[in-house]
C-alpha cells in the first residue's frame, strides 16, 4: 500500500450516494461526508489540517478566533471553516495565496502581544499556538513595540490558575463550563487589546469539570495547581486507560514517565464520557504511589513469594476444610482478577461468596459524568458472578461462623477489624492500609494503571485498560497471585497471560461472548505525537 | 527516475507486480511473496534489466504507522500486513536503481531468499531476520549475526522496548571461583 | 601420530634437542579450530573469526560480526533527526563527516531541498568530507602496513592525520565526532585563516605521502605480502555489492562521486582509479591514488568556495539567530520546536547515498511527518565487505588474514552499526 495520500489528480469515482451525504472538493480532491459537517472536518478526514484555535468537535461553534478561515468559491469573503457547513457540490481551497495570508496574518495578531514565556510556561510541548505557528506560518516579527501586560498569576478557583497574557480569547474555557459543567463561570471583560478572560461576575471556577478547561486551552493561560511545574510535556509517554474513580469509567490517558504517573486526560470516547472526566477522576493518580504493598507479607513482616505463598495456603487450608471459608471479590479489581478468583474459589468448593465496593456518594450524581457509584467495576464482578452461578452478598453481611477469608483488594466495608484478627486473612491487595494492616498474609498486587484488564461501567461497557508501567517492587498481577495460589494448593489454573484469562472469561459470560482482546498498547511519546489541543 | 524499469517490470510480469510508485526520485515495485524469486531472477538476468549490484535488504515494520499530514485512513490497522521486507538493487550497466518490496503479513513471516541470486543479501538477510525475525526460504544459512544465539525477541520491531534488558548468559563451561571469605559469629 | 601428552614433552619437558625430529613426531594433521578476535591487534573494531585451519592454511572461516553492535537504527526510532547527527558521527568514525553529510542528504532529499542548500554550505560539505576520505585512508594504509611489520609508514601517517584532525577540530570543535553538518547546511562557517591552514596541511601531507610510497611501494616485503592475496574478480566484487575502494580494485568502475554525482562534486575535476586484479595490492594502490586526488579536490573547492549563507533561509530547518530567540515570540516558537519536536519531514521514503570511505554509505529513511523517523537504516558499506572476508581468506595463510582484512577497511562502527 501506498505511504503517500491518493494523488490529487485522480479524484475517485463518487460512487451512488445515499441522501445524507454531501460530496464537496477541497484542494481538488473530492470527499464525501455526512450532512452537516463542518469543512474542516471534512479537510481533517482528507488529512489536511486547517489551522484553528476555537474550535473543539465537543463544543459549540462561535467562529471567534478567525484562524481556520478558507476560501470558498462563489463566496467573496473568506469562510471560517469551522462553523462553514459542507455543501453539495462546494469547492474549497486552503491553498491559495489569499487564505494562506490570512491564516498567517492571524497568527501574527495573535503572537503580537503574546508574552515570551516558552520557557516557563507549562503548556511548551503541547501547545497549540507553537503548533499552528512553526506548521503554518514561521515568519519573524514585524514589531518591536512594547507588548500589552495583563495579570499573570490569577487564582480562578482551587484548581486552576489563569495567566491573562497567554490567554489568546478563543473561549474554549467559557464554553467548556457552559456545556461540560452547566454552569457559566467564565467570561471575557474589557476590550480591544485589553480583552481578558475572568471570572464571571459573583463566580468562582470551582465546578467538578473546572479541569477540563485546562485541557481545552490552546495555550499555557490556564494551568491546574495540581500539575503545574512538576513535569515537562514533552518528557511524558501516554498510556490509554479507563479511571478507575467511578462506576462511569471515563476514558482516560495516563501521562507517565519512568514508572511513575504524573497526570490523567480525558480520551475521546463518544458512548462513554465524549471528551471530557471530573476532577476527582483526574486526582485519582496520587493514589498509585500511596501506602503501596511492595513485598508479600506474612504476620506484617515481608517475606518471599514463595514463602508467603506456602503460608497462604496453609492458613487458608484451615477454613476451607471446614467450609467456613469465604472469598471476598473486589469491585475496585478488573474482571480478569475477579474471573480468576472466582474460578479458583469454585475449584476449592467455596460457598461463601462476597464483594467489597466502597459506599456510594449520592451527592456525586449531577447527571453529567458522576454518579453515585464510585466502584469502578461493580458491574463486572455481578456480570461474573451471574454467569458462574455464584450468589454474592455485600461484605458487610460477613458471617460470623466465617473462619478464613480470602479477598481481593483493601477494602472490607462494614467488617469490624476485631473480628478480622480472629480470623485467618489472606488479602490480595496493591495498597497496604485499612484492613490489610490486620492481613495475615499480604499479597501485593498491581494497582489499575499497571494492569492490563477490562472493567465494565454501569451502563454495561467492558473497557480495555492498558499497562502503563509495572507495579513496584515484587507486586504482579492479580489473577497471576491468584495462579499461584492456585498451584500452591493443586488447583490447576493454566494461564500465563492475561488473554487467556480474558479468553476463558469471556467464553463464560455470555454477555461477552462477542469481545476480543486488542494488541497491548504501548506508551506512545508526547513529544512526537503531534501536539493535544 | 527510471520509470522505463517499473514500465517493463508490469509489462513482462504483470501477475507479480501488485503496484508501482515513485517516490523523491526511487522507483518502487510491490511484488507478491510467490512470484519473488521470478521477478528478481528476471531482473537480474534479462539484458534490458541487468540488476547486477546488490544495495540493501531490510524490513520496515508498520506496526505504529500512523503518519500526520495524509489521510488516517492510511495508518496501519490490524487487517494490512505489518512488514515490508525491502531489497534496493542497481544495474552497473545501465545505472538503474529499483526498490522490491513484499508485503509479510505478521502471522506468517516468510520470505523466499535471494542469496542464491546476489551473494551480498546472505549477510543482508540474517540481519533481517536477527532483528526482525522475518524467516528467508532457502537461506543457506540462517541465524543471527549481531547478537547472540540466545537472545530472546526482535529487538527492531515496534513493540521490543527500547530499555528491555535480557538476562546474562550463563557459561557454565567456565570456571567460578567464589570469593571465600570466612566469617566469624560474634 | 604422537599424543598431546608426549608432544608437550618434548616440547616443554627436558628431552634433548636431538631427540626431536620431523619424521617422528610430525605435527598432528587434525583441522584446528582456533579464534581470532574479538580482542585481537589485527581485528580492527572486534570482529571474531572462527578458523578452522590445517595448520596454517585457512580451511573454513566462520565471521562474527556485532560486538560493537549499538542500536544505531533502535535509538533513531526516538531521537529527533538533528539528533541522530552524533549517532552517525559514530558509524564510520574514521571519516565521520562523511556520515554526517550522508545523513543530512537523506533528510534535505525527504524535504526536496537538495537543490536549495546554498553553494557555501556544499563546498563546506565537500571539502571537511575530502578531509574525512584522507583521514580514512591515511588511518587504513598506515595500520595495514603496522600490521605487516611496517611501523615507520603508519607513524608517518598518523602525524599527517593529526595535522587534518586539528583543522577539523578548528572546524567543529571536535577531533573525530563532529556533528558538523545539519541539515540544510552546516552548523558553523569555516574558521578564519582556514584556507591558508589547509592549503600547509595538504602541501606537508603530500609530502608525508611520498615519503610512505618510497617506504613501501617498492618494498619486497610489503608487495610479497600483498600481490595476489585476497583477490576477487570484478563480477564477484558486484555480485557480492563491493563499493568504494574494493570495488575499484576490482576493475569495477563505481563511484557515488562520479556516476549519481551530489553536492558540488560536478564542479571540481578528479579521476577515479580502478585495479586490475582486486588483490591487497590493488587496493592500497587505489587508496593512494584517492588520497592524492582528494588533495586535488580540496585544492579546487578551496579555489571555488563562494561566500554567502551556510544553512538554507528555510525556517522549517533554520535555527532563528540566537538575539531573535530571546526576544520575540515567534524565534522563541520556532527555535522552541525545532529543539523538541524536531524537524518536522513528510511521510514518505527515501534512500540517498554517498561516496564514503568505503564506498557506497546510504540512509535508507522511512519519514511518518513527525520529528523522528520512522525507520532509520544505514546500508554500511563495511558490513557487506566484511561478508566477502570469509570467502577471500579461504586458502589463504593465517598471516594473509590480516593484509586482507587490513584492507577491506572494515570499521567496526560501521559494520555493525
Amino acid at each position: 500500500m501506498s505511504v503517500t495520500g491518493a494523488p490529487p489528480t485522480q479524484p475517485p469515482a463518487p460512487a451512488p450516494a445515499p441522501t445524507n451525504t454531501v460530496t464537496l472538493t477541497i484542494d481538488g480532491q473530492a470527499v464525501t461526508v455526512p450532512k452537516g459537517t463542518n469543512v474542516l472536518e471534512a479537510a481533517r478526514t482528507l488529512g489536511i489540517d486547517i489551522s484553528a484555535f476555537c474550535y473543539h468537535p465537543g463544543l459549540p461553534i462561535v467562529a471567534q478566533c478567525r484562524q481556520c478561515l478558507v476560501a470558498v468559491e462563489k463566496n467573496p469573503k473568506l469562510q471560517p471553516s469551522c462553523q462553514q457547513v459542507c455543501g453539495d457540490n462546494m469547492v474549497v481551497h486552503t491553498t491559495d495565496k489569499q487564505s494562506t495570508l490570512a491564516r498567517k496574518q492571524q497568527l501574527e495578531f495573535t503572537l503580537v502581544n503574546h508574552p515570551i514565556d516558552c520557557p516557563i510556561c507549562d503548556k511548551a510541548g503541547e501547545c497549540t499556538l507553537q503548533k499552528l505557528y512553526f506548521e503554518h506560518d514561521n515568519a519573524d516579527s514585524r514589531v518591536d513595540t512594547p507588548k500589552v501586560h495583563k495579570n499573570k498569576v490569577v487564582d480562578l478557583g482551587p484548581t486552576i490558575v489563569l495567566d491573562q497574557e497567554r490567554c489568546i480569547l478563543c473561549s474554549r474555557c467559557i464554553r467548556t463550563c457552559d456545556v461540560v459543567a452547566g454552569q457559566h463561570q467564565l467570561d471575557f471583560a474589557h476590550r480591544g487589546d485589553h480583552e481578558i478572560l475572568t471570572t464571571a461576575p459573583g463566580e468562582e471556577l470551582d465546578n467538578p469539570y473546572s479541569l477540563n478547561t485546562v485541557d481545552v486551552c490552546p495555550v499555557g493561560a490556564l494551568t491546574a495547581k495540581d500539575f503545574r511545574f512538576t513535569m515537562r510535556a514533552w518528557e511524558l509517554e501516554a498510556t490509554p486507560s479507563v479511571c478507575n474513580g467511578c462506576a462511569t469509567g471515563c476514558n482516560v490517558e495516563i501521562h507517565h514517565k519512568n514508572g511513575r504517573a504524573w497526570r490523567l486526560v480525558p480520551r475521546h470516547n463518544p458512548d462513554v464520557n465524549d471528551y471530557w472526566m471530573c476532577d476527582e477522576g483526574r486526582f485519582t493518580y496520587h493514589d498509585l504511589r500511596e501506602e503501596r504493598l511492595a513485598a508479600a507479607t506474612v504476620d506484617g513482616l515481608p517475606a518471599g513469594w514463595d514463602r508467603a505463598i506456602r503460608a497462604a495456603a496453609d492458613r487458608l487450608a484451615v477454613g476451607r476444610t471446614a467450609g467456613q471459608f469465604a472469598v471476598v471479590f473486589s469491585a475496585l479489581h478488573t474482571n480478569e482478577d475477579n474471573f480468576a478468583l472466582a474460578k479458583l474459589a469454585q475449584a476449592w468448593g467455596v460457598s461463601h461468596f462476597y464483594v467489597a465496593g466502597k459506599p456510594p456518594v449520592p451527592a456525586r450524581a449531577d447527571g453529567r459524568l458522576r454518579v453515585a457509584d464510585i466502584n469502578p467495576n461493580m458491574g463486572g464482578v455481578k456480570a461474573i458472578a451471574e454467569a458462574l452461578g455464584i450468589t454474592i452478598k455485600p461484605v458487610y453481611e460477613l458471617e460470623g461462623s466465617i473462619r478464613g477469608l480470602l479477598a481481593l483488594g483493601d477494602i472490607l466495608p462494614g467488617v469490624d477489624p476485631a473480628k478480622l484478627k480472629e480470623l485467618e486473612y489472606v488479602a490480595i491487595t496493591a495498597h497496604e492500609r485499612g484492613p490489610v494492616v490486620h492481613a495475615n498474609v499480604a499479597l501485593p498486587t498491581a494497582a489499575w494503571a499497571e494492569a492490563s484488564g477490562t472493567i465494565t461501567n454501569n451502563k454495561g461497557h467492558v473497557q480495555r485498560m492498558h499497562a502503563a508501567f509495572g507495579p513496584p517492587g515484587q507486586a504482579i498481577a492479580g489473577w497471576e497471585v491468584i495462579v499461584r495460589l492456585a498451584q500452591a494448593t493443586t488447583v490447576k489454573l493454566a494461564w500465563t497471560h492475561v488473554r487467556e484469562v480474558f479468553k476463558d472469561m469471556t467464553a463464560a459470560v455470555p454477555a461477552w461472548n462477542k469481545l476480543t482482546w486488542a494488541r497491548e498498547a504501548r506508551p506512545l511519546s508526547l513529544r512526537f505525537a503531534g501536539s493535544r489541543g | 527516475m527510471a520509470q522505463k524499469v517499473l514500465d517493463s517490470l508490469t509489462a513482462q510480469h504483470a501477475a507479480a507486480i501488485e503496484h508501482t510508485e515513485s517516490q523523491h526520485g526511487d522507483e518502487i515495485a510491490w511484488v507478491k511473496r510467490d512470484q519473488l524469486l521470478a521477478v528478481a531472477t528476471w531482473l537480474k538476468t534479462d539484458p534490458t534489466m541487468l540488476f547486477d549490484a546488490p544495495v540493501f535488504c531490510t524490513c520496515i515494520d508498520r506496526l505504529d504507522w500512523r503518519p500526520l499530514g495524509v489521510p488516517p485512513s492510511q495508518a496501519w490497522t490490524e487487517d494490512k500486513p505489518r512488514f515490508e521486507v525491502c531489497y534496493q538493487l542497481r544495474s552497473v550497466t545501465h545505472r538503474y536503481r529499483l526498490r522490491l518490496k513484499i508485503s509479510v503479513p505478521e502471522s506468517d513471516p516468510h520470505v523466499p531468499s535471494l542469496a542464491g541470486l546476489w551473494p551480498a543479501f546472505n549477510w543482508q538477510e540474517r540481519e533481517t531476520f536477527d532483528m526482525y525475525g522475518i524467516r528467508f526460504d532457502g537461506h543457506p544459512d540462517l541465524r543471527r549475526i549481531y547478537l547472540y544465539e540466545e537472545f530472546v525477541g526482535y529487538p527492531l520491531r515496534k513493540d521490543y522496548p527500547k530499555e528491555k534488558r535480557q538476562p546474562l548468559v550463563r557459561r557454565d563451561d567456565l570456571p567460578m571461583n567464589p570469593i571465600k571469605v570466612a566469617r566469624e559469629h560474634k | 601420530m604422537a599424543d598431546s601428552q608426549t608432544l608437550k614433552q618434548l616440547v616443554l619437558g627436558r628431552k634433548d634437542v636431538q631427540d626431536l625430529s620431523d619424521t617422528e613426531h610430525d605435527l598432528p594433521p587434525d583441522l584446528m579450530t582456533v579464534n581470532m578476535g574479538p580482542s585481537h591487534p589485527a581485528m580492527h573494531g572486534t570482529v571474531r573469526i572462527v578458523l578452522t585451519v590445517d595448520g596454517e592454511r585457512v580451511v573454513k572461516s566462520d565471521v562474527h560480526p556485532g560486538y560493537l553492535h549499538r542500536c544505531f537504527e533502535k535509538e533513531s526510532e526516538y531521537a529527533t533527526y538533528t539528533q541522530i547527527f552524533p549517532y552517525t558521527d559514530r558509524l564510520n568514525y574514521v571519516s565521520p563527516m562523511i556520515n554526517n553529510c550522508g545523513w543530512a542528504m537523506v533528510t534535505e532529499k525527504l524535504m526536496g531541498l537538495t537543490s536549495l542548500i546554498p553553494k557555501r554550505a556544499e563546498y563546506i560539505r565537500v571539502i571537511v568530507s575530502e578531509m574525512s576520505r584522507i583521514t580514512d585512508h591515511l588511518t587504513c594504509v598506515g595500520a595495514s602496513a603496522m600490521e605487516l611489520g611496517a611501523f615507520g609508514p603508519f607513524l608517518f601517517f598518523l602525524k599527517a592525520r593529526e595535522w587534518l584532525y586539528e583543522l577539523l577540530e578548528k572546524v567543529s570543535g571536535a577531533r573525530l565526532t563532529h556533528t558538523y553538518v545539519r541539515v540544510g547546511g552546516v552548523s558553523k562557517d569555516l574558521p578564519d585563516n582556514f584556507a591558508a591552514d589547509l592549503t600547509h596541511t595538504l602541501d606537508e601531507t603530500v609530502k608525508v605521502m611520498v615519503e610512505v610510497e618510497q617506504m613501501l611501494n617498492g618494498n619486497k616485503i610489503f608487495r610479497d605480502r600483498m600481490a595476489g592475496i585476497g583477490a576477487m574478480t570484478r563480477e564477484e566484487a558486484i555480485a557480492s555489492g563491493c563499493v568504494g575502494p574494493i570495488a575499484r580494485a576490482c576493475g569495477v568502475d563505481y563511484d557515488v562521486r562520479k556516476d549519481y554525482p551530489y553536492s558540488v562534486y560536478p564542479e571540481v575535476e578528479f579521476d577515479v582509479p580502478l585495479g586490475t586484479t582486486g588483490d591487497c595490492l590493488d587496493r592500497y594502490l587505489v587508496r593512494i591514488e584517492e588520497l592524492k586526488q582528494s588533495i586535488s579536490i580540496l585544492r579546487q573547492c578551496l579555489k571555488q568556495i563562494p561566500d554567502g549563507r551556510i544553512m538554507v533561509d528555510d525556517p522549517r530547518c533554520s535555527l532563528p539567530p540566537k538575539k531573535d530567540t530571546y526576544n520575540t515570540i515567534e524565534s522563541m516558537i520556532r527555535h522552541f520546536k525545532h529543539i523538541v519536536d524536531g524537524i518536522k519531514i513528510p511521510a514518505g521514503e527515501a534512500y540517498a547515498f554517498v561516496e564514503g570511505g568505503n564506498g557506497e554509505l546510504g540512509f535508507f529513511v522511512v519519514a511518518d511527518g513527525t520529528g523522528r523517523p520512522y525507520k532509520a537504516y544505514c546500508r554500511s558499506p563495511s558490513f557487506v565487505h566484511l561478508s566477502t572476508a570469509g570467502q577471500l581468506i579461504q586458502d589463504h595463510l593465517i598471516a594473509d588474514i590480516v593484509p586482507i582484512f587490513g584492507m577491506i577497511n572494515m570499521i567496526g562502527g560501521e559494520c555493525d552499526k
